[in-house]
């Protein structure tokens, strides 16, 4: 077997039992997702008869584009080097053509004939640099392996395009009928609450069910689901926040003040709520997810899934029920209220994510550092005693790679740079084996450490 | 003679007509931190499980169940209106523009004498944007022109679905909606 073809270790062991029942849930998942996908687009255009039907249904083939380029683009990487590339340019390709089609569905169906192309352009770069912040932000919360920045992207272009394309039908058309049955006020405010907790957390999860189902080697615990699922929320709060922009816009611009209303849009959901709304509520599902990945019982796993969505649900549901009992004064003091709602609200939430988090950094990396040992003391120079402190602390990797860009310039930060991420990638290997929750064969292993053994001979000691 | 034999949970020592087997009273087994973090994830989903009760009670509260008086009331319809005579203009319609003023019409007669009613209009938002009462249908009888009122800070009504509502009230809270219309202010 030649280890040099493979970027990853070579395929998982032949005999497991648990590769093709996961993939076969997350065939069953994604075909789930395009049928409600379809059905939802040709209701909305036959019965409602609404601008977001006729977009849901045109922006169908930018669904599939988006899909399709994603499946290759993520499988791309579990190819050998030769055949990687091409999978990359069609990835590439049909990512780059559904994003257009689906901007340009946007903009004609809806935000041209509210706002205008112009302000939908300039609501969507508003966003860019606040959500682009929010996931560099999520993304390093991982202390220990990051990552990899295309399954990030894929987790937010998810939440953006898939899930709020999921939600539409069902939300409007539980807001219709509940409109036209209930008596307005907190008990319908209570039914659309429940209705945006359970329907959007269902179509936001369903994107981190899948990863965690296909992409199970970067999907190592309750750290990266936190990651993947903060990622979701934040792809779904920027295409929120666009639609909500542009729609206060041109609801409030004849009346003088449109960039205001957007601009104020802009604040409470790209600044105070960037963290703070869909990115806690997602991460939630993925807390759960990453939990389970570690259980041994089924049952626990099970329980630690629904634990999180019904986190989530529970969170979102808060919010959109109960923002109404906390009105803002038009007064100066408003802008205070403005922020202390939200942290009293949402914060309690957020908090418990962190707290989550921090304790499934400390968890991870303990078991790092007890693998990193035990692999020092097999002698086979993959890792060595006196490394250990430095690959255990993500500032003094830092300061390693720093004196190796001090060294040898921009080339050998890099290179010290991959070989702390294959360490910590095999140490992270042999965690999962010792724990028994992984199906790669013991060869994978070994390929690690042939690469890393590679590595160190490029590294200037 | 005297052996021992080792296996991971337990020593068992062997004399002469006798085997006696000790096992631990404190397991051995490292606890796993994953389940300090399971149970706090169940923690944290019982705290969850309580808001979504509450929100159930919330909505059962206002949404009473088994509420169907089964009095209904008339809307005549929703027409142009004009403040400054304060009488409706023109025909029942569905649709306005933003600046167009427009109230609805409601017929009290026929809703028992004896029950809290009042008549609203929410704007797209869901702001109550005209109101009349809550009274008795009988106190209620003249007011019967229910207006959409241009919020204060506003030149014209804002763009969306208006929704009327007749509702009947018990302890203040409405209960019941015993008429509804819904109509379109265009962008």
């Amino acid at each position: 077997m030649s280890t040099n073809t493979y970027t990853t270790p070579p395929a998982a062991n032949p005999h497991s039992r648990l590769r093709p029942l996961r993939y076969g849930i997350a065939i069953a998942v994604a075909a789930v997702v395009v049928v409600a996908l379809i059905a939802s687009s040709l209701l909305n255009y036959v019965y409602l008869d609404s601008i977001p039907g006729r977009t849901s249904l045109y922006g169908l083939l930018a669904v599939a584009l988006i899909a399709l380029g994603t499946y290759i683009g993520v499988r791309a990487f579990t190819r050998d080097r030769a055949s990687r590339r091409k999978h990359l340019i069609r990835a590439g390709v049909l990512l780059g053509l559904g994003t257009l089609l689906w901007l340009l569905v946007i903009d004609v169906f809806v935000f041209t004939q509210s706002a205008g192309p112009g302000v939908a352009a300039l609501c969507a770069l508003a966003c860019l640099p606040t959500t682009a912040f929010g996931l560099l932000v999520v993304r390093r919360m991982d202390r220990n392996e990051k990552e990899p920045w295309r399954l990030v992207l894929v987790a937010a272009a998810w939440g953006a395009i898939v899930a709020t394309s999921l939600v539409i039908w069902g939300e409007t058309l539980w807001d219709q009928t509940t409109q036209r049955l209930l008596v307005p006020g907190p008990g319908l405010d209570a039914a659309s609450a429940f209705s945006a907790g359970l329907l959007e957390e269902l179509a936001k999860g369903t994107a981190v069910v899948l990863l965690f189902l296909v992409m199970r080697n970067d999907f190592d615990d309750v750290v990266d689901g936190i990651v993947y699922g903060a990622a979701v929320g934040l792809g779904f709060n920027f295409m929120e926040s666009v639609a909500y922009m542009t729609n206060l816009f041109a609801v409030f611009n004849p009346e003088g003040f449109g960039w205001y209303a957007a601009g104020f849009q802009w604040y409470g959901r790209q600044v105070l709520g960037l963290f703070f709304g869909h990115a806690t509520y997602t991460a939630f599902i993925g807390a759960g997810l990453g939990v389970a990945r570690q259980l041994p019982k089924k049952r626990q796993k099970a329980f630690a899934i629904i634990s999180g969505f019904l986190i989530a649900i529970a969170a979102h549901f808060s919010w959109d029920a109960w923002v109404t009992f906390f009105p803002i004064d038009s007064t100066l003091f408003g802008l205070v209220e403005i922020h202390l709602r939200t942290l009293i609200m949402t914060g309690p939430f957020t908090a418990a994510v962190i707290a989550l988090l921090l304790f499934g950094i400390r968890y991870e990396a303990m078991g790092l550092v007890d693998q990193m040992q035990k692999e020092a003391a097999t002698g086979s120079g993959t890792i060595l005693p006196e490394e250990i402190p430095i690959l255990a602390s993500p500032w003094r990797r830092l300061k390693q790679r720093l004196a190796a860009f001090r060294r040898g310039g921009l080339p050998a930060y890099f290179k010290v740079a991959r070989l702390q991420s294959a360490q910590l990638d095999l140490a992270m290997e042999r965690w999962h084996r010792e724990r028994q929750e992984i199906d790669a064969p013991l060869e994978a292993e070994e390929a690690l450490r042939q690469r890393l053994i590679e590595l160190r001979h490029w590294v200037p000691a | 003679m005297r052996s021992v034999a080792f296996d991971q949970t337990s020593v068992t020592l062997t004399t002469r007509g006798q085997s006696i087997r000790l096992s631990p009273c404190v397991t051995t087994e490292a606890y796993d931190q994953i389940l300090t973090l399971y149970r706090t994830l169940l923690v944290f989903a019982t705290v969850a499980g309580v808001i979504l009760a509450v929100g159930l009670v919330e909505f059962v509260y206002f949404e009473p169940p088994g509420q169907t008086s089964g009095a209904r009331a008339r809307i005549v319809g929703v027409f142009e209106y004009d403040p400054a005579s304060g009488q409706l203009v023109g025909s029942d319609r569905a649709s306005f523009t933003r600046n167009q003023a427009f109230a609805a019409k409601v017929s009290w007669l026929g809703l028992p004498g004896d029950i809290t009613v009042d008549a609203r209009w929410y704007d797209t938002f869901g702001n109550v944007v005209g109101r009349v009462g809550p009274s008795t249908p009988s106190k209620l009888g003249d007011n019967s022109i229910v207006p959409v009122v241009v919020p204060p800070g506003l030149h014209h009504n804002l763009p969306g679905h208006y929704t009327f509502v007749v509702e009947r009230l018990q302890n203040g809270v409405p209960v019941e909606v015993l008429a509804r219309r819904i109509v379109l202010v265009e962008r």
